[in-house]
């Protein structure tokens, strides 16, 4: 599975281009599911038929994890080819300084700043710029509305993984596996990867419309609390994976949330329950769609998220993969 | 039962946003005695139906009434050396929870206070300011070892406050925001009941407002009404804050204008109001409201809504106080409004024919 992990946080895919991680994805899962299609927005819409189980109702069960990343975009370029730029999604100034970026042909620019007032200011994304090494204009192949992401490589350290866009890759790769996985399931299941989640959980509002789930369950990550002199937060890098409460956006229902937990506890997996005060998923915007959706989350605890150097627990991926499992092979308790 | 018995029941019943159940109980109870049907949809929204006996040349028309359920509370974050951490679930008000009792829905309910440092050790400076979320805790007196066997993270938190009959006409306690408006509703079908009316009547007592309107969003569009009503509470009169920014407790129901509100709505309210010697206040709303009536508003193709207030004072603390002389007249108003409703006004605002696109 790191191998899957690797392919699909090095692709590229911030919001609104994620074409080559959707189209990555498709080449993985193709012969593994009974219908594929791709909607309006972008989103890629994976069904496999339910295998009827005797006393056991079926229901309508959609799975959605995000292809999208944070990236930036070119807003102006001025005379000697310094590219100005602008956020796609939350990117904080200060992971800026140093990094590089990545553009759809695979060409690379570094990020440079202008001289600070004082050595200590923070920078801000209006006074940095992106190199790409273009003696003038003349020599100049980007222009306005390019986009690119952060490009860093995956690295395996052991337990721990360390890779640019977890968020939310490890998602999708969490949601390939568990088709890979081909567990029988009563249930009907979509595996949605959606599009555009870091600029206001576009995809998931229209997918969720369009597939008119029964019960729903976002995979994403979520933050930790286990670093030095972090925001205080019951969730840590290898305690299991996490089963979401309540974040800024959304109260998981709680029959979801029970059925996640009782699960985890019928199969003997470690979970953690988290309350996380900032960010919301894709379950926000599908818990409303239509009439309302019974939605949960299932989270991996992530350090460093949004930045190109996030961090988690490869149990805790195992785990969230081995809790999909489980709940699509038996009947729901609500 | 009279609106003050049901508000009470209501007020001291626990259900923060998300966690409704209980509160569910009671509002079936209180509609049932004037409904025939009743449905709690994937939410959680507690939906009363009275049907209309209307003249088969008619198309069915139906109203949806909006009062949410939920109330404000907290969340266990985090459990610290035989304390709890906790966060707030819709704007609570910070500045009064230090000191407030509480319940602690673990394993079983136990009862808490929130506590933080006393004022004799703060710095000057800290002992002028409102004391952070990050320095308030909830004590149920357990050891660390007994708290993890009771309470997890994400377990609820309550907050505690008897029902209390003030002096005149006036009431207190917790969770008026909205329950007075689920009495408000239960008044009008138990007035309705005696009147006729031909449009059917939806009463919902929605979930997740204070939580971004989830309820009424998903329950419009769920039940497709040809027109709303919601119903919630207005800031009430006070010292110190000009007229023009409150209405009065006790001057009757605020009727709401502005683009909220579909304006044949405000002025069939007001006239129905006019009509039947019912007090109200005019109560101008220049943005979003942040009610019910907001989300209802876009729901489908979009739906005539109006507003009406509970003038109130103390929103969001655990002390809101009323005069229970204006949820009646709001139950009169919705009722005799409701008993109006025929398919001229529905041909004035535009509604399309049922089955037909417009």
């Amino acid at each position: 599975m790191k191998k899957l992990i690797q392919q699909l946080t090095e692709e590229f895919g911030p919001s609104g281009y994620e074409a080559p991680v959707r189209d990555l994805i498709k080449s993985l899962i193709v012969r593994h599911v009974d219908e594929v299609r791709v909607d309006a927005m972008g989103n890629l819409i994976a069904r496999k038929k339910a295998v009827p189980q005797n006393g056991i109702a079926s229901r309508r069960i959609m799975l959605a994890a995000h292809m999208d990343e944070i990236g930036v975009m070119i807003s102006y370029i001025d005379d000697k080819a310094f590219l100005r730029f602008t956020p796609i999604g939350g990117v904080f100034p200060s992971t800026l300084l140093g990094s590089r970026v990545v553009f759809t042909d695979g060409s690379v620019g570094v990020i440079g700043r202008e001289k600070p007032d004082h050595p200590d200011e923070l920078p801000s994304i209006s006074k940095m710029f992106i190199d790409v090494g273009a003696k003038d204009r003349e020599h100049l192949t980007r222009k306005v509305g390019d986009p690119a992401t952060f490009t860093r490589p995956f690295v395996d350290i052991g337990e721990r993984l360390v890779a640019k866009a977890f968020d939310d890759r490890i998602g999708c790769a969490i949601l390939i596996q568990s088709i890979l996985n081909n567990t029988v399931s009563p249930h009907e299941v979509y595996y949605v990867f959606t599009v555009q989640e870091e600029v206001g959980l576009r995809g998931a509002v229209t997918s969720a419309y369009g597939v008119e789930p029964d019960v729903a369950i976002a995979v994403d990550i979520t933050l930790t609390g286990d670093t030095p002199e972090a925001q205080p937060m019951a969730v840590a890098l290898g305690a299991g994976p996490a089963i979401k409460v309540k974040d800024r956006g959304m109260l998981a229902h709680p029959a979801v949330k029970d059925w996640l937990v009782d699960t985890a506890k019928r199969l003997g997996i470690p979970y953690q329950l988290e309350v996380l005060e900032m960010g919301t998923t894709d379950a926000m915007a599908i818990q409303t769609s239509r009439a309302g959706v019974a939605a949960g989350v299932i989270s991996i605890a992530t350090r460093y998220a949004h930045t190109p150097s996030e961090m988690i627990d490869f149990a805790d991926v195992q785990g969230a993969v081995s809790l999909i499992d489980g709940l699509l092979g038996a009947g729901l308790p609500f | 039962m009279q609106s003050k018995e049901l508000l009470k029941s209501l007020s001291e019943a626990n259900g923060i946003s998300g966690y409704e159940a209980s509160v569910r109980d009671l509002v079936r109870a209180g509609f049932m005695q004037y409904a025939e049907e009743f449905v709690t949809d994937t939410m959680g929204n507690a939906i009363a139906i009275k049907r209309g006996q209307r003249d088969a040349a008619y198309p069915q028309r139906s109203i949806m009434l909006a009062g949410h359920m939920d109330e404000i509370g907290l969340l266990v974050t985090k459990l610290e050396k035989g304390f709890l951490r906790f966060t707030t679930v819709g704007g609570f008000d910070l500045r009064v929870l230090l000191g407030q009792e509480v319940i602690v829905h673990g394993r079983q309910e136990l009862p808490g206070i929130i506590g933080s440092r006393a004022p004799h050790v703060l710095s000057a400076e800290d002992r002028e300011r409102i004391v952070p979320l990050d320095h308030l805790f909830v004590d149920v007196g357990l050891t660390e070892d007994e708290l993890a066997q009771q309470v997890q993270v994400g377990d609820v938190v309550t907050l505690r406050r008897q029902f209390t009959e003030l002096s005149g006409d006036l009431v207190s306690g917790k969770a008026f925001d909205d329950r007075a408006a689920v009495a408000c509703i239960a008044e009008a079908l138990k007035q309705l009941s005696k009147m006729k009316h031909s449009w059917d009547v939806y009463a919902v007592a929605t979930v997740q407002e204070e939580t971004g309107l989830k309820g009424a969003m998903t329950s419009a569009f769920g039940l497709t009404p040809d027109i709303g009503i919601a119903i919630d509470v207005g800031h009430g009169d006070m010292p110190g804050v000009s007229e023009a920014d409150t209405v009065k407790v006790g001057g009757g129901p605020a009727l709401g204008f502005g683009p909220n509100i579909h304006p044949l709505m405000y002025a069939r309210l007001v006239q129905t109001a006019k009509a039947d010697e019912i007090a109200y206040q005019i109560d101008p709303i220049p943005g979003a409201s942040g009610t019910d009536a907001w989300a209802m508003q876009v729901a489908r193709a979009g739906i005539p809504t109006a507003l009406i207030s509970i003038p109130l004072r103390y929103m969001h603390t655990t002390v809101e106080t009323l005069a229970i002389k204006d949820i009646e007249r709001i139950g009169r108003l919705l009722a005799r409004f409701i008993s109006s409703l025929d398919e001229t006004f529905a041909e004035e605002l535009g509604l399309s024919i049922p089955g037909q696109i417009p």
